[in-house]
């Protein structure tokens, strides 16, 4: 066997422990997808299948064994084991720092000595595969998530590692990135031996992976067949997970109320290479009870587009209208009384010493009165208000973040990749935030590649690229539209769902 | 971007020390002031980055080591003409010498001085540790500037506000910075162990080094 976990229980000092009994093996050739819930133990067991617990994380319970071909991954000397196994981190930023984008690629080479003339040949060779040299010499905290997750994909295959072991890789990917990463997995067959992946959503990465195998309740199942496995709606419900071909639903119809941000001839001073503004031209509103689908390829403004109208970003030209007023002359303070943002890491923008505090702070932004409690309970935080929130889980910190906006009463959130919505549970929280800002005559602009969650919950959708919005109305119509065609993505659902709707 | 800042680190490390003991030699504030205005045309020119904020400090710093000097000298029986005078050399010296290494640290990234240590073949950690030392600072600058603004997008006002408030919401900042610093140290931490970082090993770079440091991979002559 090329990789085999036997008996293994894992566990962080508590009374149960996180998983327990797990065993899998892994022959030469195959491909296996760990699917669970967040917070169910793909993470830990994904680092250590890699050998990252116990060698460089220890835990407080290790039981059992993970061999890569027959050698025990916690006895191996660390450069051995690391350059025959590859792995990137469900964050990347955790295995990345202020280096660019070549220099990450080349470290695992240039540590090991390799001569230049081979290490440059290989930083080329990953560079074109995975169509990265546009970002050739940028560095890589100045890049988006999707980008930097590429980047650290690329440093995994450079060694031409035996076992390849990926936690959540297509996080903040577009479909044409998943689709390259896809690519790159199976042109990395021809080196890589075995590839473990953890993902929430398997349908991504089903046409690369044979075999699946679901976490629960802090049990492993048993390997199975991932093909007619994806039609079995129950298995993954059982997990905690959205089914991954789950059928259609209605999507929520809203008459939209007054206006409450309108942007007309936005042009920012970001200018592309090329020298054309990121943002040009660009019009857009935003109505009460709207829940605004905003889509676009990794890099085609999304994130200026929700930088310029916070005021983080300088404009060039263009209105910005905060519930009828211009706010082209307001600072970031002011209009993030009207806008509540909810980064994909919320980590960024915490900065209190409880949570209690962080709800309470963004209530003192704006106009919200409900108490702190109910807001934290509400959003599956009840009891943890005096902790500190960056002792939270990732997941948390999410549902801090939903919180908090809901708490401050901005008539306005931003969304940005909302990452807890990948299974039920989050889903769930999701919900009741969009369902809870809609139905009080606010509104939200969803920034997400997950294109089935914009499908079910959007009520409007706007795709973002070249500059402007080239699409902007009904969701159903957006897929069919001549500008998401022009993306060449696969429709959420695919057409079963563009009927129903 | 100035072709300058792609000199060598060892280069522009050298140059500094060299510029740095001519402004230390100056032999009062006539030379000294002149010098120190000069290197910090020299930033300009260059086009140092964020030469806007180093002004404000070199300004704080300026006005700190004046007052301090005069204290001090005035205390022990010095003319006040003759203690400023001693005084400016000092502090023109000063802005000299953080003028020049400021100029070293923003134009050296921390891969081009990974590149020109594993170039010269020094140890692992001889390499390891100039790049974290050049290059740790600019980076937990760029952590308090995204603070800042995560704060503003929060709601809180920073700008339009009073010194004391703007110090108040600058502390603020503390816990985050804290907390991003720390992580940026497991990150080097766990990536050098996960690539592959030996300090009994002597690294290759993939960057052609010379004189000049080849700032990034270009695609003229593609190998496929």
């Amino acid at each position: 066997m090329l990789l085999a976990a036997d008996k293994l229980t894992l566990g962080f000092g508590t009374s149960e422990p996180l998983l327990r009994d797990a065993t899998l093996a892994l022959a030469p050739g195959g491909r296996l997808l760990v699917c669970g819930a967040t917070g169910s133990g793909k993470t830990t067991l994904m680092m250590t299948l890699a050998g990252v617990i116990p060698q460089i994380t220890p835990i407080a319970r290790y039981e059992g064994r993970v061999a890569l071909n027959g050698e025990d991954v916690a006895t191996l000397l660390r450069d051995a084991l690391f350059s025959r196994v590859g792995y990137v981190a469900q964050s990347a930023e955790d295995q990345l720092w202020d280096l660019s984008v070549e220099d990450i690629i080349a470290f695992p080479l240039e540590n090991r000595a390799t001569p230049r003339d081979e290490v440059r040949a290989r930083v080329r060779y990953l560079m074109e595969d995975l169509e990265l040299t546009e970002l050739a010499g940028r560095r890589v905290l100045t890049l988006s998530g999707g980008e930097r997750r590429m980047v650290v994909l690329a440093a995994a295959l450079a060694s031409r590692p035996e076992l390849l072991v990926l936690d959540e890789p297509t996080t903040g990917l577009d479909p044409a990135a998943r689709e390259r990463l896809c690519r790159a997995l199976e042109q990395a067959a021809e080196h890589v031996s075995g590839v473990v992946i953890a993902e929430q959503d398997p349908a991504h990465l089903a046409p690369v992976t044979q075999s699946l195998a679901l976490i629960a309740e802090g049990t492993l199942s048993a390997v199975t067949p991932l093909a007619p496995a994806l039609d079995d709606a129950a298995l993954w419900t059982r997990a905690g997970l959205l089914p991954p071909r789950k059928p259609s639903g209605l999507r929520p119809a809203v008459t939209p109320g007054r206006e409450l941000l309108r942007v007309r001839g936005l042009q920012t001073r970001l200018a592309r290479a090329s020298g054309k503004p990121v943002l040009d031209g660009l019009d857009l509103t935003l109505r009460a009870g709207e829940v605004l689908g905003v889509i676009g390829r990794n890099g085609a403004g999304k994130t200026t587009l929700m930088k310029s109208v916070l005021g983080l970003m300088p404009v060039a030209a263009g209105e910005i209208a905060l519930d009828g007023q211009a706010a082209q002359g307001w600072t970031t303070a002011r209009r993030a009384r009207h806008i509540a943002y909810v980064p994909q890491s919320m980590r960024q923008i915490l900065f209190h010493m409880t949570a209690a505090e962080e709800v309470a702070f963004a209530r003192s932004m704006g106009e919200g009165h409900e108490d702190t409690e109910t807001v934290l309970a509400r959003y599956g935080l009840g009891g943890q208000g005096e902790t500190n929130p960056f002792a939270l889980s990732a997941r948390q910190q999410g549902q801090l973040g939903l919180a908090c906006a809901e708490a401050s009463g901005a008539a306005i959130a931003i969304v940005d990749e909302p990452l807890l919505a990948r299974d039920l549970a989050g889903r769930a929280l999701l919900e009741t935030f969009l369902g809870r800002m809609t139905s009080q005559g606010r509104a939200v602009m969803l920034i997400s590649h997950d294109l089935e969650l914009v499908d079910d919950v959007a009520t409007r959708l706007a795709l973002v690229g070249e500059g402007h919005i080239p699409y902007d109305g009904p969701v159903g119509e957006g897929w069919q539209s001549r500008a998401f065609a022009a993306l060449g993505w696969p429709a959420p659902y695919g057409t079963a769902r563009e009927s129903a709707a | 971007m100035s072709r300058l800042h792609d000199l060598n680190f060892f280069v522009k490390l050298g140059t500094a020390f060299a510029l740095m003991i001519v402004a230390w030699l100056a032999p009062d504030w006539r030379w000294g002031i002149p010098f120190a205005a000069l290197v910090l045309a020299l930033l300009w020119v260059t086009r140092v980055p964020k030469l806007g904020g180093y002004l404000k400090g070199a300004g704080l710093l300026t006005l700190m080591v004046i007052v301090s000097w005069m204290i001090n000298l005035l205390l022990q029986g010095i003319a006040p003409l003759d203690a400023l005078a001693i005084a400016a050399k000092m502090a023109a010296r000063l802005v000299a010498t953080t003028a020049l290494f400021y100029f070293v640290m923003e134009t050296s990234t921390p891969g081009a001085i990974l590149a020109a240590c594993s170039a010269a073949r020094l140890p692992a950690v001889a390499t390891l540790v100039l790049s974290l030392l050049f290059g740790i600072i600019p980076m937990l600058r760029d952590e308090f500037e995204r603070i800042a603004d995560a704060q503003r997008a929060r709601g809180m006002e920073i700008d339009d506000v009073s010194f004391l408030k703007k110090l108040r919401f600058a502390l603020a900042r503390g816990v985050p910075l804290l907390v991003q610093a720390i992580r940026t140290a497991h990150a080097i931490s766990f990536s050098l162990t996960l690539y592959g970082f030996d300090l009994s090993r002597k690294r290759t770079t993939w960057r052609d080094v010379g004189l000049m440091v080849e700032p990034r991979m270009t695609w003229k002559d593609p190998i496929r």
